[in-house]
């Protein structure tokens, strides 16, 4: 009765809700929840196969079985509706005894190699043989082995895709990988196939299992089914420990479990440490296997130092020294304003807010910045951008929005993570969600309506959804209407390319919508433009009052994209951060501060002379590949930190190895705000330290020591945590004329370069797992254009810009449309950013067909 | 002189007796082993080194499932898995401390393979601890070999635990 | 024209007879012929409903008639129908079900190929009766020929005006679309048929929500068997009153039964409900006594799926209550008669083999279960038969029964617990001596 009470207190006003009686214990729920959710609010463990909190119910594995008074047979739990008055039992002899049937017909067929089986140790059917099954087996036939397409392998194991094996044989059919593909995925690359007691689950016909969320699948395995090929006769699972941990691929902050070995100093696998409010228990490829990272044998082993002209080993100690006396030798040649610093979004709180004071205290330089890979970055300090893309975004909100917006966003790729949320909201709450975009995303299925606007016409479309608001009455314009252009929807809808009408219908969802969930990508931040469309999108916000009712947001990126601006980690910060700096350090540079682009073109002129780049690969990321590596040689003194050895090692003159995420104790903040905590699972590899550490190295040579003990940095950081809020949007409309869009005869075709679905940023190459999923770089294109220029899948293409030209092979995909392509950056061996221009705002190249 | 016959009776009547008890012995059977040369021989269930069996086509029983270093009560087993061409796993490392070893038996119960055995040796004195690490290939039964005990300890385990042949 | 499968009906009794009606035409071989049909009072009910009745008044008319569902379940068609919430806004569809795919049952397949406007204007009733504007024909893939009927029949009713736009001049759009089914027991059932029908793999689906609430496309659905749909229109023509006369008390109007098996004279029969099985089986009209004058063994009394009867029980009505009292069912009214040189676990063997094909494989114990079974009987048929076998049978099949999502697993087991129940002895004997009891009887008709 007290658990009644305490569950009825938990219960929302309003919601309907039904009392039963489940093993003598009255519980109230709900309306709507099933007998094994009630059970398990009670504490009553009902032992299920096939049941996931996360999909619907199916009812085909039969173990949750519950007698119902007053119903003769037994019921499933995972599926039964709890009613008023319902007397449960999950314990009674019927129960056990229909338990202990499904336990012997599952194990049938069920072979019993649990000694060569991966799961074994984790495995449900284990655990639940032991606690509801019986000893021995009545079943005296030979086991049914399912053969066919596994020659060559004694146990039956086939490989269908780049890291899951599938032994069919041991497959209980409880069809959730099947189901979690389909519904919370949306991809169509595994199914069950033949029926009966031989149905198998198998690859789709000429498939392989590669989506980008594949690994989940193995997580979700009862059995030994469906197995990873990174974890597969690696160890086993009682002798690992495990660490939590999050991902540091991504901007949600996705939790994870590091399942590593002391002994071995290894770190075998990621599973996931399901945490409704971020990630639903769901983890996108590049979190499961980007952990890799941190054990290949190729990181970098120590410091090297330039000596004529040759990166040659050295210890730390001569590196540090180095470091002093070439910083020193800057400061007296020229002032000290000379020196960058480019820091990493992926690393931590300490080592970002320790590196600011660096440059900002002990070198007293003001440029610094945590953005290396947009181009043509806002001097104007406090721009709407920095505001729009520090709103107040919760993940969890997503799930009971009614409209869900994604704008310039290809989510998979960007946002798997919000993705997953977006495909739930859509599945399970019937919201409507809009996908607008430059191109069609994959992301797109679930979308009511895919809008797809003219590539560089994003503030346009932003307009003529105000305007179309505004014609339509829901919304007061006051004097919107003569700040932007063009002056109606109509227009605007023909400029973009998109029907007037569904412009009109996606305004009425937003105005009326009950909670609004409005999503801007990476095609906002990265373009040339994005002020202008920020702008567009905070009139759009204020116009529809969308951040009373819901959520607007520029999502950022990097696992600390969020965290480097609230730590003030850009060249002018918002007022309140910066005299939250000065007061805690008691000083502020004077000097005039720089953007990454800002630096990069001051080095050109050799006007900065010293840069310290710490774990950023500008060479490779930055758009405009060749722009930067001119720049880059021209200094005087390049410092890089890294995990391997990149492009922009090369030209460094101190390189230091830098500890990966996985062998600190580190915090971030993700894209919510949320500080979050990754241990410290491995000691660091080789000869290499953490960013504070190597910071902190670096401030002690040069004589002015930053901080006294970690505690101390931790605790500025906090104060910094807490005193920075969400800036209000100014309680103004702002002019926004969209440029006019050049364009140019001889490369008629956009290009638009991001991260692989398995692939984030720079190092993911290095890990195996994701290496063979994808290993190179490839052109992403529709089938039409494919065949208007005469290629074919796989065909190289030699890809020109004005200022470059790479040969890459083709892919011919049908997410994507006509007049635009896609290659993907993630990789050292294609140059693709060498086909960008820093000052243009698409990107245009030409194609033709390599002739061997 | 009563003194003097008593020193000659024990002279010449009981020290012949005792001499009797020593040159008996001459002729018996000597209760100690000429050990280098010669073996005690030993009890049926005596546990010595252990070794790792092989099927009969020379292939390792031994698919490094981690049963028996989980049963280990010294922690002695150290193993790391692989995995071959043909996808079947096997032990990449195996490693016995028989510094470490209590001679238990726990393994050669928990092994679901009927891989690893307890043998009958129990001369392995080495003159260094490292040593006493046994790596899988010391542990492995050479192949092919001649004696069958093999057969006759599975067929005696299968005919304890009842299992029946399928139809 | 039409084709005539060679299945001997009770036609011409039917055609003399006041009371019997499904069978009328049947043998006419002009009846799938629009104009025949017409000509011979087809299409009058699907007139009156739609011009001078409610919907709400051919549901009560349908409901008072006492029709049950002739499919197997024997649910009150008209309480059905009433089953979808009026509230809803979605469109709302009927279903026939025209797998019919019970060994031993041909039914549905006649009227399909000889008479397909009463199954239509049936549909067409029904639909009027639960406001659906879209119904579906789900023919069992195997029926080429009743594909081909029943198209041509929907072709003839278009073009004729008794479906599209504007039927009769009420306003009423009423659609047609004949499916042809993937070839699957289970799709007779009715959410897998629904799932079927969606493109999706047939596997029933988990209730509730129930079709008549959430069916094809989550939409209110009702699946109707072809002969409760073909019985509608005469209910429509006579009123409920004369239908509730026919039968018994509570096994209103009458039904087809197919018999089959080792009788003289088997064939689909229209009989009364509450017909006496012992005079169906041996009356000249219909069985006309064994095969061979030999003596009887065994009756399955409504298809395959329903437990056996001794000969001692078969003196009983059929009807659903009385099949009922003598522990089998009426099921899709497919009498199966043995006669005694049938060896029971040969027969078992046959049927369990059937199940376990047919099984979808989405719950544990029917999936697993039927296989299990499967290996049992024919290890016991072979002679490789263990005792303590037919214990652990009856073990298995209670740890099935009743505990499957659909009914199959329920049908797969019925017949084996009946038939170690009755002849026990049999089973042991095969058990002990490795061979049959009884001279074995591969003439199975």
């Amino acid at each position: 009765m007290a658990d009644a009470v305490e569950n009825k207190k938990n219960i929302a006003e309003g919601v309907p809700t039904v009392t039963l009686t489940i093993d003598g214990r009255e519980t109230t729920v709900p309306k709507g929840t099933t007998v094994l959710m009630a059970a398990r609010g009670l504490g009553i463990h009902i032992p299920t196969f096939c049941w996931h909190p996360k999909l619907k119910p199916m009812g085909s594995c039969r173990m949750c079985y519950v007698e119902i008074e007053k119903m003769p047979k037994l019921q499933v739990s995972c599926a039964l509706e709890a009613m008023d008055g319902m007397v449960v039992l999950t314990d009674s002899d019927l129960v056990k005894r229909g338990r202990r049937a499904i336990i012997e017909f599952i194990l049938m067929n069920h072979p019993l190699d649990c000694p060569t089986c991966d799961k074994g140790g984790e495995c449900d059917l284990q655990d639940q043989t032991f606690a509801h099954g019986v000893d021995d087996s009545r079943f005296d036939f030979q086991k049914y082995r399912f053969t066919e397409g596994t020659e060559g392998s004694t146990f039956d194991d086939l490989r269908i895709g780049p890291e899951i094996v599938l032994n069919r044989n041991r497959c209980i059919l409880c069809y959730k990988c099947v189901r979690a593909n389909k519904e919370a995925f949306g991809e169509y690359d595994l199914g069950a196939y033949e029926r009966g007691n031989i149905m198998e689950i198998h690859r789709a016909p000429g498939r392989q299992v590669d989506n980008p969320f594949s690994g989940n699948l193995v997580e979700i395995c009862p059995v030994g089914a469906l197995t990873n090929t990174d974890w597969r006769y690696k160890i086993r699972v009682w002798l690992t420990q495990t660490t939590s941990s999050i991902c540091p691929f991504s901007s949600s902050g996705v939790n994870t479990l590091l399942y590593k070995d002391d002994h071995q100093q290894k770190i075998f696998r990621t599973t996931s440490r399901p945490n409704d409010d971020i990630d639903d228990g769901w983890l996108a490829d590049v979190t499961r296997y980007g952990y890799q990272i941190a054990t290949s044998p190729d990181r970098l082993q120590t410091p090297l130092i330039k000596k004529d002209g040759q990166q040659v080993p050295a210890t730390w100690k001569e590196a540090l020294e180095i470091i002093n006396k070439r910083l020193n030798e800057i400061k007296d040649k020229k002032g000290r304003v000379c020196i960058g610093g480019i820091v990493s979004p992926s690393l931590d709180n300490a080592t970002l807010h320790s590196f600011s004071k660096l440059i900002r205290v002990t070198l007293g330089s003001n440029n610094i910045d945590y953005r290396t890979q947009y181009r043509m970055l806002p001097k104007e300090p406090e721009n709407v951008y920095d505001a729009m893309s520090a709103r107040s975004f919760k993940i969890s909100d997503i799930d009971d929005s009614d409209v869900i917006v994604a704008f310039g966003s290809d989510l998979v790729k960007e946002h798997p993570n919000e993705y997953l949320r977006i495909r739930k909201a859509c599945n399970f709450h019937s919201a409507s969600v809009y996908s607008v975009n430059p191109y069609r995303v994959k992301s797109a299925d679930v979308a009511r309506r895919e809008m797809i606007y003219k590539v560089g016409t994003e503030e346009v479309f932003l307009n003529g959804l105000c305007l179309a608001a505004i014609e339509a009455g829901m919304a007061e314009g006051g004097d919107l209407k003569e700040k932007i252009s063009p002056s109606t929807a109509a227009e605007a809808a023909a400029i973009c390319g998109v029907d007037a009408e569904h412009l009109k219908e996606l305004a009425a969802a937003m105005a009326n919508g009950r909670k609004v969930t409005f999503i801007a990508g990476e095609l906002v931040s990265r373009s040339r433009e994005r002020l202008c469309i920020s702008s567009a999108l905070a009139n759009l916000t204020r116009l529809l009052g969308l951040e009373n009712k819901g959520q607007v947001s520029i999502l950022p990126h990097y696992a600390n994209s969020f965290g480097a601006g609230k730590l003030g980690l850009l060249p002018q910060p918002p007022e309140g951060i910066r005299n939250a700096l000065t007061e805690l350090w008691g000083a502020w540079p004077e000097a005039e501060p720089l953007t990454t682009d800002g630096m990069l073109i001051n080095m050109k002129k050799e006007e900065v002379n010293g840069c310290i780049a710490l774990g950023c690969n500008p060479v490779m990321l930055y758009p405009d590949r060749e722009f930067a590596r001119e720049s880059l040689e021209k200094l005087d003194f390049l410092l890089v930190a890294d995990l391997y050895e990149t492009e922009t090692t090369g030209l460094a003159d101190v390189v230091l190895p830098l500890a990966s995420w996985a062998e600190y104790d580190g915090r971030y903040i993700n894209l919510e705000g949320r500080v979050q905590r990754a241990n410290r699972a491995l000691k660091p590899r080789f000869e290499s330290k953490p960013g504070y550490e190597i910071v902190e190295a670096i401030a002690e040579q040069i004589g002015d020591k930053l901080y006294e003990s970690s505690d101390q940095c931790e605790q500025e950081i906090s104060r910094l945590v807490e005193s920075s809020n969400v800036q209000p949007l100014p309680d103004k409309y702002f002019d926004v004329r969209p440029a006019e869009e050049e364009s140019d005869e001889e490369y008629p075709i956009a290009l638009f370069v991001g991260d692989d679905p398995h692939h984030s940023g720079h190092l993911t190459e290095k890990a195996n797992s994701l290496f063979n999923f994808c290993g190179e770089a490839y052109i992403e294109m529709s089938s039409e254009l494919a065949k208007k220029l005469d290629l074919k899948e796989g065909d190289s293409a030699r890809v020109e810009s004005k200022v470059g030209k790479i040969i890459v092979p083709v892919r011919i995909s049908t997410t994507i449309n006509n007049d635009v392509v896609f290659i993907p950056r993630n990789f050292s061996s294609t140059t693709v950013t060498a086909l960008l221009m820093r000052k243009k705002r698409t990107d245009r190249v030409k194609i033709s067909k390599v002739v061997n | 002189m009563k003194e003097i016959l008593k020193a000659l009776v024990d002279v010449i009547w009981k020290m012949p007796q005792g001499l009797l008890v020593t040159f008996k012995h001459m002729f018996k059977k000597p209760i100690t082993l000429d050990y280098p040369k010669k073996k005690e021989p030993m009890a049926p269930r005596f546990k010595g080194l252990h070794y790792l069996e092989r099927y009969e086509d020379g292939s390792e029983r031994c698919v490094c499932c981690g049963l028996c270093a989980a049963a280990c009560p010294a922690d002695a087993v150290y193993m790391e898995p692989d995995e071959n061409e043909n996808g079947e796993r096997l032990a990449k490392v195996y490693e016995i401390n028989m510094l470490r070893c209590i001679f238990c038996g726990f393994c050669e119960e928990a092994c679901p393979e009927e891989a690893i055995f307890l043998g009958r040796e129990y001369e392995f004195a080495t003159d260094s601890r490292e040593g006493f690490i046994y790596s899988k290939d010391q542990l492995l039964v050479p192949h092919p070999r001649k004696e069958s005990a093999f057969k006759r300890t599975i067929r005696r385990i299968r005919k304890i635990y009842g299992v029946e042949e399928s139809r | 024209m039409s084709f005539y499968s060679p299945v001997r009906t009770n036609a011409a009794e039917v055609a003399k007879s006041d009371r019997l009606h499904l069978f009328k035409y049947v043998e006419d071989p002009q009846q799938a012929n629009i104009d025949t049909f017409v000509a011979h009072g087809g299409y009058v009910a699907w007139r009156k409903a739609l011009t001078s009745m409610k919907p709400d008044e051919v549901r009560e008319e349908v409901k008072n008639a006492g029709l049950r569902g002739r499919g197997g379940a024997g649910f009150p068609t008209g309480i059905k129908w009433g089953f979808i919430p009026q509230a809803s806004t979605k469109p709302r569809y009927l279903v026939c079900n025209a797998d019919e795919s019970e060994p031993g049952t041909c039914k549905d397949r006649v009227i399909m190929e000889r008479d397909p406007h009463a199954m239509l204007e049936g549909m067409a009733v029904a639909s009027f009766a639960i406001g659906c504007h879209l119904m579906f024909v789900y023919i069992r893939g195997e029926f080429g020929h009743c594909i081909d009927v029943v198209n041509r029949a929907v072709e003839e009713g278009y073009a004729q005006g008794y479906f599209g736009k504007n039927i009769f001049d009420t306003g009423y759009d009423l659609d047609v679309i004949v499916h042809s089914g993937g070839g699957a027991y289970i799709c007779g059932e009715e959410t897998a048929l629904l799932n079927s029908l969606e493109g999706h793999k047939g596997m029933s689906r988990i209730r509730p929500p129930f079709p008549a609430v959430e069916g094809l496309y989550a939409c209110p659905t009702i699946v109707n068997n072809v002969e409760s749909l073909a019985s509608v229109p005469h209910i429509i023509n006579r009123g409920s009153d004369w239908y509730k006369s026919l039968g018994t008390e509570k096994s209103c109007g009458s039904k087809i039964f197919s018999l089959s098996g080792h009788v003289k004279q088997p064939g689909n029969y229209e009989v009364e409900l509450g017909y006496n099985l012992k005079d169906f089986i041996y009356s000249p009209e219909y069985g006309g006594g064994i095969l061979g004058d030999k003596k009887l063994k065994g009756v399955i009394p409504g298809g395959s799926s329903t437990p056996f009867l001794k000969p001692e029980d078969i003196d009983v009505g059929l009807d659903y209550e009385s099949l009922t009292t003598v522990g089998s069912m009426l099921g899709s009214g497919a009498v199966i008669v043995f006669h005694e040189d049938t060896c029971i676990v040969w027969t078992i063997m046959k049927l369990i083999h059937f199940y376990r094909h047919e099984s979808c494989g989405k719950c544990t114990p029917c999936r697993e279960g039927t296989g299990w079974l499967e290996r049992m009987i024919t290890a016991i048929e072979h002679g490789r038969g263990r005792p303590g076998d037919v214990e652990k049978i009856e073990s298995v099949c209670e740890n099935i029964m009743g505990r499957t999502i659909c009914p199959l697993g329920d049908a797969a087991v019925m017949p084996i617990q009946s038939a170690i129940k009755n002849w026990r002895d049999e089973w042991q004997y095969h058990i002990d001596h490795g061979k049959c009891q009884v001279k074995t009887n591969t003439e199975f008709v």
